[in-house]
């Protein structure tokens, strides 16, 4: 009997510490998101501003100069197009998979041959 | 052996030309001539079609020669390597690529080129992803260096 008084207490103590710790974690986390898309306005993705013209692209006749047009109006591979390309992962005799062996397999092609000459 | 050479092979010219300036002796007219095609035909076919299209901007042709002398072309959208020298503002490409380079140009001017070269017959079924990144690697050939 007095074990299972022990038992209960301990549990209406759990519950209201737990609400007391989610609204501070919610509190807490407000600023911050607000704080970075701040920040994401605030650094330009990239060099050309809105409206640079953007020379010899208008090569129909007739077609009027054609503008840079502001950075969130491309699309998100636009700035990740200077890196090689990240394959996601999906397992065996994926495409990830092919993908890795053919530099794999090109690459020892290339030191094969270099062997050679040696 | 005579239905083999009745059915001869047609005939494939790939010329550059500039677009609405057909006609010149040197490029054209002989390589034309040869197969037995009026260059003044096709000078005038071509002028016609590339109305449409800034004068003077190297337009890739892809002539079919007929064994009866009757030819067709299809015409596509200016080399990468005029896009990126003009959006540099450079004449020539580098004769060093990789280690000299000659001019700057924006990822935007990468997208506007890659959206052009997409209304092409060969390129249309690509993701606009690959057709950047592939000019991304013209640039490179060229000593143009791409900037975010």
């Amino acid at each position: 009997m007095s074990f299972l008084r022990i038992l209960e207490r301990p549990q209406v103590c759990f519950c209201r510490a737990r609400r007391f710790t989610t609204t501070a974690v919610s509190r807490a986390e407000k600023p911050k998101v607000v704080a970075a898309s701040a920040a994401a306005a605030a650094t330009p993705l990239s060099s050309c501003t809105k409206d640079t013209v953007l020379t010899g692209l208008n090569y129909l006749k007739g077609q009027p100069p054609v503008l840079a047009a502001a950075d969130d109006e491309y699309p998100e591979w636009l700035w990740t197009v200077l890196e090689p390309k990240v394959w996601p992962d999906d397992g065996p005799g994926g495409k990830a998979e092919r993908v890795k062996r053919r530099i794999e397999n090109k690459q020892r092609i290339k030191d094969r041959n270099f062997m050679s000459t040696q | 052996m005579s239905k083999a050479a009745a059915k001869a092979k047609a005939q494939v010219v790939r010329l550059l030309i500039p677009a609405g300036k057909a006609a010149p002796t040197p490029p054209v007219g002989p390589a034309l001539g040869a197969r037995g095609v009026k260059s003044m035909d096709f000078c005038k076919e071509f002028n016609a079609k590339t109305a449409h299209i800034e004068q003077g901007a190297p337009t890739p042709t892809l002539i079919t020669v007929q064994p009866d002398r009757t030819f067709t072309f299809i015409t596509k959208t200016p080399p990468a390597t005029y896009f990126l020298k003009k959006a540099a503002g450079i004449e020539k490409g580098t004769g060093k690529p990789g280690h000299v380079f000659n001019g700057t140009v924006s990822l935007k001017h990468v997208y506007e080129i890659a959206k052009i070269k997409s209304t092409d017959e060969h390129m249309k079924h690509l993701p606009l992803e690959s057709i950047a990144r592939m000019i991304v690697g013209s640039a490179r050939s060229l000593g143009v260096q791409v900037v975010p």
